[in-house]
């Protein structure tokens, strides 16, 4: 534990010395992240790499609508001095034409990665040769399925059959649906609370 | 020793040719009704199968669900919280219609479910549990949506997975609401609950399972899962709105409600019922008065040229007011005392309700344009027959606000005293409109009663005595046992900290008085109130006699009307029946149409009660006048205002004698 | 020479999944080749953001069919470290039995899985037929056989149901005294081994570069590179086992080293049952019912060692009752895909389900 914190010491001044970190967060001893400007990232992952960090553990990105913007993350590890660094940049969330440079020269395993990131948030990662090329989504023809605006309920509703349940179970008894009513009710006091605008 | 690799060492494996396999052949699996059923739905129809004998799961196992329908509530927290959506409330309507329960049960499509037992750990009420039943094949994919019950496939089967404590998802305990101390309280008339802050109402709202059995057991339908649910998401603004459909008493209900809500709680059933009127009640303590100003949508001018009198500024008549106002009528309110209210400002003691809450919800009233006339008793200041003349409508809220007496030997004597007639002077006492002198309270006191009213003059008591006297001593005897006491279990345990002793289960037979001073109240042993049929028929066993100690005597029994302000020409054409007036559901009198009457005087017995009254009536009186109603052009917000109050106007609940 | 296409999967004995290799070969060698991942892909990270915390556990066990648990662990670690939830002590020993024992019966399986392209049956039905029984505690445990759902945020669901010890010491008895034949059957029947041997290369460069972990990089780097060592989460810290290491990873070596772990692992799941005290095994996520818990804002990555490496959960919460995302690092997503593009080649034929099962290649973690 002695020695994990001094991993994490040793970190803050690794990269805090040489980069205009935004934000560093000491999640615990094994796990810190940096939030830097993109045009720091592939330095940064260099520098890290050379200091041990070899192990690209995962790529991401998460799609902040509200902020419009893109959020990238790359995970490395070092063995010998067992910390998870996340490194996390932000960019902007231009649905045609967000792109961020690939890292596949610092980070080789990167390059499926990319290629499931495009996929699925339609990110382009120039330099990776294969990027555009469909991985897992076979025939998709909508917008990437992991935005925040893309709803797979709508999507499955419209590509596949509904199911019609049989009402056997169900016994009005010859009355009205008490169900019904208490649903229309429910719906309409959703609205009152922001004054019945819809 | 080197081994010796060779490619025949693996043939010793050979030896398990002869054990027994710890396999199970597939052809054994099946139930009974399984292999008839592939038998005689394929080709190959094989005898192994018939004699098959499955091996039954572990004693943990998350088989086919099983669902007790007695138990169960048909809250729907089980289909809400299933991760496939597997689950759907099917409607039963040939269900008993009982509070606390919808008439729905759950129905599962086996296709979807993947048997993650959460519906059974988050089941309200234990009833849905899971069997030891996994085996089941059938070629109709509708045959696989089932609806439990307490067998499977008609068949009693064993018990597999049931949640434990631990498993349990529900969060059971109430979050406390600090209240104030016995030692303190009851010295003052200080409100006692001190309320939520923001921080423990919403940990409290995150109780809520959304289930909605509450809604119909309240009178007037509040839409408390939505109200809850936006005090957890800290919207209070849209509380409010929310609130202000169905009850424009909300602070005054948020601490003195009978709250048949919580009692209905689906939580209730294995736990302590969500707090839900204090959580109302956090919705209007942290509404300031600007929020107010928000909700009303447009203010109401007067638009439907019609009268409406309303006599009593109790819960009917202000809910009534309410309602007509937000619908375009013109309303005056007629009230004999001095401040608005009814009861809740001269009867409730000011420790349970305190003038400031009732006066926010009487000034919101009072905002959107209802009149209330003070101090003008109808039949002394008005009579009933010039608001005939100058109204369209007249609507009757006038309470039992008279003490009711008791026939035993002694009750004539001045220091016995009714509960209507002390508690108002309590209040005003609290008001600083009257001094401790004014009123009369001896050291020694003893209540009659086992009601919440009891408990009220009781505990009232006690504080004046500790303030005159520095002790106190109050007796209280009721007829039924403690147990079984009509007065809210709150009442008792808050009554019993504060020092309240308790002679229940003993009938009242004299005040004993010598020298013209109460000495006493002889108590005989009460063996049983009712009689067979039904009636109330107390009989007491003499020979268990004993007299306790006290200078006076409060009786609080039950409260009467006070008719005097109807003229006899009306009194002839209504019928009055164990002191309630006869009227329709919605409180019109039949043979006098432009009279309307709720609250006590027609169905009573509690404040949201009144409300609801009041705003049945509000809509009756409505489809009364419009038609002929002379209109200015309605705006469509009110139009829209007219609709919401007339759909949110309530049924009677099932309490209320509502339809099975 | 004529380069013609095969179709390694979906449906194959030597697959693992239902993905599919697509070989180019010039005669039995193969000169470029892909994994066709998607035909296993369920949405599932889109899915968990639209369930609330408590109701993922529905999910997530079934991102990896056969090793389910690492799944619930690696989520309910993340969850904790977003909430700071203390985990009682009792459930850390619970969970590390589950662990262990799902990585006995996926070591199991796989070894079994050596049977499918070596043509050795034997192997797998007696894997198989242990591994069932490992199922069976399973179900007496959790009330489930394969997905168990059972580690979840805070703890475990429910207690160990009493009784329970004797079954697993009876099982891992048994499978111990059985431990010796296991291994004549496979990994010393000269048969296997001819086909294992000195075959199916990883060289250490190629394991920084695509970044293998597990079994994989062990056998390659001789050091503990060992999350449950290096990294220790549940109370792996508490308990003695060795991490099996080569400095020369070929496909026998590699097995070997799963054969070891597995030996560990009964080692280890003894002393949990040793060890573990009482109390309690479950602490509270959220305030109120489960529907309403909320996690506190942040973003964590949890990972922990499964049988084929480093397996993780990036999990990022808004605050709300849904997480906002979810991402899941499969263990053997490096070299399923870049593995396959760029060192399958040069493998003959019928090694290449050999090159799948001992790289330790899962497809469900692949596609998600
Ligand atoms: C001591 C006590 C405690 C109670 N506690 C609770 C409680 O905690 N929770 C609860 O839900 N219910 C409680 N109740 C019951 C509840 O107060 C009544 O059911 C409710 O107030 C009835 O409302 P109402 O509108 O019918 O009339 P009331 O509240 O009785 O109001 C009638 C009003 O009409 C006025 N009035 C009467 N005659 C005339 C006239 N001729 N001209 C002008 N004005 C007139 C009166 O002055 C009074 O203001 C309690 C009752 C009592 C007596
Ligand atoms: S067991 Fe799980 S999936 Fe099945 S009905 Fe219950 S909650 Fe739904
Ligand atoms: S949660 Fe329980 S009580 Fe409620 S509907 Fe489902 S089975 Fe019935």
């Amino acid at each position: 534990m002695m020695n994990s914190m001094n991993n994490v010491e040793f970190l803050n001044e690794l990269v805090n010395s040489k980069f205009n970190v935004v934000k560093t967060e000491i999640i615990n001893a094994e796990q810190m992240s940096f939030i830097v400007d993109s045009r720091d990232v592939h330095t940064l992952l260099t520098l890290l790499k050379t200091s041990g960090w070899k192990q690209l553990s995962y790529l991401s990105a998460i799609d902040w609508i509200k902020e419009d913007e893109f959020e990238l993350v790359y995970i490395v590890f070092n063995w010998d001095r067992p910390v998870h660094i996340q490194v996390r940049t932000r960019i902007k969330r231009d649905r045609e034409n967000a792109s961020f440079e690939t890292i596949i020269p610092i980070y080789p395993g990167a390059k499926y990665y990319e290629r499931e990131v495009h996929e699925f948030f339609g990110i382009k990662f120039p330099g990776n040769p294969d990027f555009h090329k469909q991985l897992i989504l076979e025939n998709w023809d909508d917008m990437p399925p992991l935005l925040k605006d893309f709803d797979p309920r709508a999507y499955s509703d419209s590509h596949f059959e509904k199911r019609d349940y049989p009402e056997k179970h169900i016994n009005l008894n010859n009355q009205e649906s008490k169900q019904e009513k208490r649903q229309k009710r429910n719906l309409k006091s959703l609205l009152l609370r922001n004054g019945g605008k819809k | 020793m080197k081994k010796v690799n060779s490619i025949f060492t693996p043939w010793r494996l050979l030896k398990y040719l002869f054990k027994k396999p710890i396999t199970i052949p597939f052809t054994k699996i099946f139930t009974q009704k399984n292999a008839n059923y592939l038998n005689q739905n394929s080709i190959i129809k094989l005898n192994s199968r018939l004699d098959s004998e499955p091996r039954e799961g572990a004693d943990n196992i998350r088989g086919f669900h099983t669902n007790d329908w007695e138990e169960c509530i048909g809250c729907g927290t089980c289909a809400d919280i299933c991760p496939t959506e597997a689950i759907f409330m099917a409607e039963r309507l040939e269900l008993p219609n009982e509070d606390g329960k919808l008439q729905q049960r759950p129905t599962i499509d086996y296709g979807r479910c993947c048997f993650c037992a959460l519906c059974v750990d988050t089941c309200t009420t234990d009833s849905l549990k899971m069997s030891k039943e996994y085996i089941y094949s059938n070629s109709d994919p509708d045959a696989f949506l089932f609806m439990p019950t307490d067998t499977f496939e008609g068949q009693k089967v064993k018990e597999g997975y049931v949640k434990d404590e631990v498993s349990d998802l529900l969060d059971l305990k109430r979050v406390e609401n600090p209240h104030e101390l016995p030692e303190e309280r009851k010295s003052s008339f200080v409100e006692i609950v001190r309320g939520y802050s923001k921080e423990f109402a919403r940990l409290e709202a995150a109780r809520c399972v959304e289930c909605g059995v509450c809604t119909s057991a309240c009178p007037v339908h509040m839409h408390i899962p939505q109200y809850i649910k936006a005090i957890w998401e800290d919207d209070i603004d849209g509380a409010l709105r929310q609130v202000y459909e169905t009850n424009p008493l909300p602070g005054v209900c948020g601490r003195v409600c009978t709250h048949n809500c919580e009692t209905s709680c689906a939580i209730a059933v294995r736990g302590e019922a969500i707090a839900i009127r204090w959580l109302k009640r956090y919705i209007i303590d942290s509404a300031p008065d600007d929020m107010y100003e928000n909700i009303i949508l447009e203010p109401v001018s007067d638009v439907i040229d019609a009268k409406v009198a309303i006599v009593g500024s109790g819960p009917a008549g202000l809910g009534a007011a309410y309602y007509l106002r937000v619908m375009g009528y013109k309303v005056d309110v007629y009230e004999e005392l001095s401040l608005a209210g009814g009861v809740m400002r001269y009867g409730i003691p000011a420790y349970r309700l305190p003038d400031t809450a009732i006066d926010k919800d009487i000034n919101f009233i009072k905002h959107i344009g209802v009149n209330i006339k003070t101090n003008t008793r109808v039949g002394r200041d008005i009579t009933m027959d010039q608001l005939e003349q100058d109204y369209d409508a007249v609507f009757l809220g006038t309470g039992f606000m008279k003490p009711r007496g008791l026939n035993i030997p002694g009750a004539d004597h001045n220091r016995v005293v009714g509960a209507m007639e002390f508690l108002p002077k309590v209040r005003e006492f609290e008001r600083g409109n009257l001094s401790l002198e004014d009123i009369d309270v001896a050291e020694n006191v003893v209540v009659i009663g086992g009601g919440d009213v009891a408990f009220d003059v009781a505990r009232s008591a006690t504080r004046l005595q500790m303030l005159k006297y520095g002790k106190s001593s109050v007796k209280l005897t009721s007829l039924e046992n403690e147990d079984s006491l009509p007065a809210t279990f709150d009442e008792y345990v808050e009554g019993a900290e504060e020092g309240v002793e308790f002679f229940c289960g003993n009938g009242p037979q004299e005040v004993v008085v010598e020298n013209g001073k109460i000495l006493g109240l002889k108590l005989w042993k009460c063996l049983c109130i009712f009689d067979e049929k039904g009636g109330f028929n107390p009989e007491f066993d003499k020979e268990c006699e004993q007299i306790i100690e006290g200078e006076q005597i409060f009786i609080a029994i039950g409260q009467a009307p006070d008719y005097d302000y109807i003229p006899e020409s009306i009194k002839d054409k209504i019928s009055i029946n164990r002191g309630k007036i006869e009227a329709s559901i919605d409180g019109q009198v039949k043979d006098v149409p432009w009279l309307f009457v709720g609250g006590d005087i027609l169905r009573g017995p509690d404040l949201i009660g009144g409300v609801s009254d009041g705003h049945r009536s509000a809509k009756a009186i409505d489809a009364y006048l419009y038609e002929n109603a002379k209109k200015q052009d309605i705006s469509d917000s009110l139009k829209a205002m007219r609709e919401a109050v007339k759909e949110s106007s309530p049924e009677l609940t099932i309490r209320q004698g509502g339809k099975k | 020479m004529r380069q013609m296409k095969l179709f390694l999967g979906p449906q194959h004995p030597g697959m693992h999944g239902n993905a599919s290799v697509h070989i180019y070969a010039e005669g039995d060698i193969i000169k470029r080749s892909y994994l066709l991942p998607g035909m296993l892909h369920r949405g599932f990270e889109k899915g968990m953001e639209r369930h609330t915390w408590m109701n993922n556990i529905g999910l997530i066990p079934r991102v990896c069919v056969v090793e389910p648990d690492i799944n619930e662990m690696a989520f309910a670690m993340g969850v904790e470290m977003l909430a700071n939830i203390e985990v009682p002590e009792r459930a850390h020993y619970l969970r590390m039995v589950i662990l262990e024992l799902a990585r006995i019966s996926i070591h199991l399986m796989s070894y079994g899985g050596l049977g499918g392209p070596t043509g050795l049956y034997t192997l797998m039905y007696h894997a198989h037929a242990d591994r069932n029984r490992i199922l069976n505690i399973f179900e007496k445990i959790t009330g489930h056989r394969v997905y168990h759902m059972y580690i979840v945020p805070g703890g475990v669901r429910k207690d160990f149901p009493v009784g329970i010890e004797n079954d697993i010491h009876e099982f891992l008895n048994d499978l111990e005294s059985r431990y010796t034949e296991y291994r004549d059957l496979g990994i010393e029947n000269p048969t296997v081994l001819a086909r294992i041997k000195d075959n199916i290369m990883l060289p250490e460069s190629v394991v920084w570069e695509l970044g293998v972990t597990g079994v994989g990089m062990r056998s390659a780097v001789n050091k503990p590179y060992d999350l449950r060592k290096v990294k220790p989460y549940a109370r792996y810290s508490e308990v003695e086992f060795d991490v099996p290491v080569y400095d020369y990873s070929d496909a026998r070596n590699r097995v070997d080293i799963k054969l070891n772990e597995l030996v560990q692992s009964i080692g280890i799941i003894r002393q949990c049952l040793e060890k573990m005290p009482t109390g309690p095994v479950r602490a509270k996520v959220g305030n109120g019912q489960s529907m309403r818990w909320t996690v506190p804002k942040g973003q964590v990555y949890s990972c922990v060692e499964s049988s084929r490496g480093e397996f993780g959960y990036y999990i990022v919460s808004d605050g709300g009752t849904h997480p906002y995302r979810v991402g899941v690092r499969g263990a053997s997503y490096p070299q399923g895909l870049l593995g396959i593009e760029k060192y399958m080649p040069g493998t003959r034929i019928d090694d290449a389900p050999l090159w799948i099962d001992t790289m330790g290649v899962c497809s469900p973690e692949i596609d998600r």
